[in-house]
């Protein structure tokens, strides 16, 4: 059998793309099956985790999942304007970690008032951070006066694993949580100019665990 | 088109300048809380409301303005009535605390530094907090801390200036928390409630 030119490239191309895709795992637990509904009046905040040493959740990530959720209607109030209109109770250092902290929280009136002025009834904590994980190959550039070029192969693998929390600030209670794990290689070609093959991970992540979140709430 | 190339290098090379020379200016927000019923001055020296730390010799941050205004909307959420005075003779007889606040040091840390990808700012703080009698209650140390989300793409000077920000918001948070768990000002509470009801 003789395999035409074309096919064999575009067999090659679809090869390497495939490689490109990232696996993602979402594990979800919730009490009831049934989704938490929201007035129109209320609001979710999503607010990432910064008191851990060595990472920190990447606002990038947290306005990316607010943008998902807020495409289903919900309203979602900017973190930073939260944090600042509750200033200092959500600094790394005073934000809540449990809710026994967050209850002797809301029982000071005037936290209490400013959560009701915002019409804040859920809040959502996002934990975790993206990282390579392992890399290989290697690719050298050079320039001359004739012109330049890189030769060589390069890859690098990388893991997003998030973790979403939802509190009622009303009820004070836990109303579930999602874990997302996504893994992915990308690659860089080196043939005279170097061909990147990006392997969206992060972007995966937020879009698997805010179309997941979106599905949580439902409006009124 | 040499013009714009120029300046592209320029901007290139000042990205890579390792001093940085920088001053805060943020505004911050107010404090959420209840005060209690204290009237406290709050002596804020010249040096204090003027002050450039200099972590290394290649390093100034100007904090002076923006630390008094952080202390001012804190302090504010820590007494029902707190007086800003420059100098002791503006104190007001029925103060109950006298509390001058002064910078021990400033340090920081770079990514070259910490093997970290992070800038890192720690700000040193003391509070001497004597009664209106000038009697000492105690000397409170007061650290501060803030780091970057990360520092790529950062200029060093925009990576000091987040990292400073996120500092001074910490000395908020700090003594908005802990400022009544200072024992000895837990213990001189306790004994202006005693006074209160014996009188």
């Amino acid at each position: 059998m003789k395999i035409r030119p074309l096919n064999f490239q575009l067999g090659l191309l679809l090869i390497i793309l495939s490689g490109c895709s990232a696996t993602t795992t979402i594990d979800e637990y919730r009490p009831t099956d049934q989704p938490i509904v929201l007035n129109s009046d209320e609001k979710v905040v999503i607010l990432g985790r910064r008191d851990a040493g060595h990472y920190e959740t990447d606002r990038e990530f947290i306005e990316c999942v607010s943008k998902k959720v807020t495409s289903g209607a919900v309203k979602i109030l900017p973190e930073q304007r939260f944090i600042d209109a509750i200033y200092p109770w959500f600094e790394p250092r005073t934000a809540p970690k449990g809710l026994p902290r967050l209850k002797r929280l809301m029982q000071q009136s005037s936290i209490k008032a400013k959560v009701d002025a915002l019409s804040i009834r859920y809040l959502v904590w996002l934990d975790g951070s993206t990282e390579t994980t392992g890399q290989g190959g290697s690719m050298s550039c050079a320039i001359g006066p004739g012109g330049g070029g890189c030769l060589g192969f390069a890859q690098w693998d990388k893991l997003s694993v998030y973790e979403a929390t939802v509190w009622d600030l009303d009820e004070l209670v836990e109303k579930g949580r999602l874990r997302v794990d996504s893994e992915g290689t990308s690659y860089l070609i080196g043939a005279v100019a170097p061909i990147p093959l990006l392997t969206p991970v992060k972007n995966d992540a937020c879009n698997s665990l805010g179309n997941q979140l979106k599905s949580f709430f439902s409006v009124e | 088109m040499k013009k714009i190339a120029g300046l592209v290098l320029i901007v290139f090379l000042a990205g890579c300048s390792s001093s940085a020379s920088v001053k805060i200016s943020t505004a911050f927000p107010s404090v959420v809380s209840e005060p209690k019923p204290i009237i406290a001055s709050i002596l804020i020296e010249d040096s204090f409301a003027t002050y450039v730390g200099k972590p290394n010799k290649n390093t100034t941050i100007d904090i002076g303005a923006s630390q008094v205004n952080l202390l001012k909307s804190a302090f504010s959420g820590l007494f029902e009535t707190v007086d800003f005075i420059t100098s002791l003779d503006q104190i007001n007889p029925e103060t109950d605390l006298i509390i001058t606040p002064s910078v021990l040091e400033v340090q920081v840390s770079t990514p070259s530094e910490n093997y970290l990808n992070v800038f890192e700012v720690w700000i040193k703080y003391n509070l001497e907090i004597e009664t209106v009698d000038r009697t000492p209650i105690t000397n409170w140390f007061m650290p501060a801390y803030g780091k970057t989300p990360d520092s790529f793409m950062a200029s060093k000077e925009n990576a000091i200036e987040q990292a400073t920000v996120i500092a001074l918001r910490d000395a908020g948070a700090k003594l908005m928390l802990d400022f009544y768990r200072i024992p000895a000002i837990n213990d001189w509470l306790s004994r202006q409630d005693i006074k209160q009801e014996s009188r």
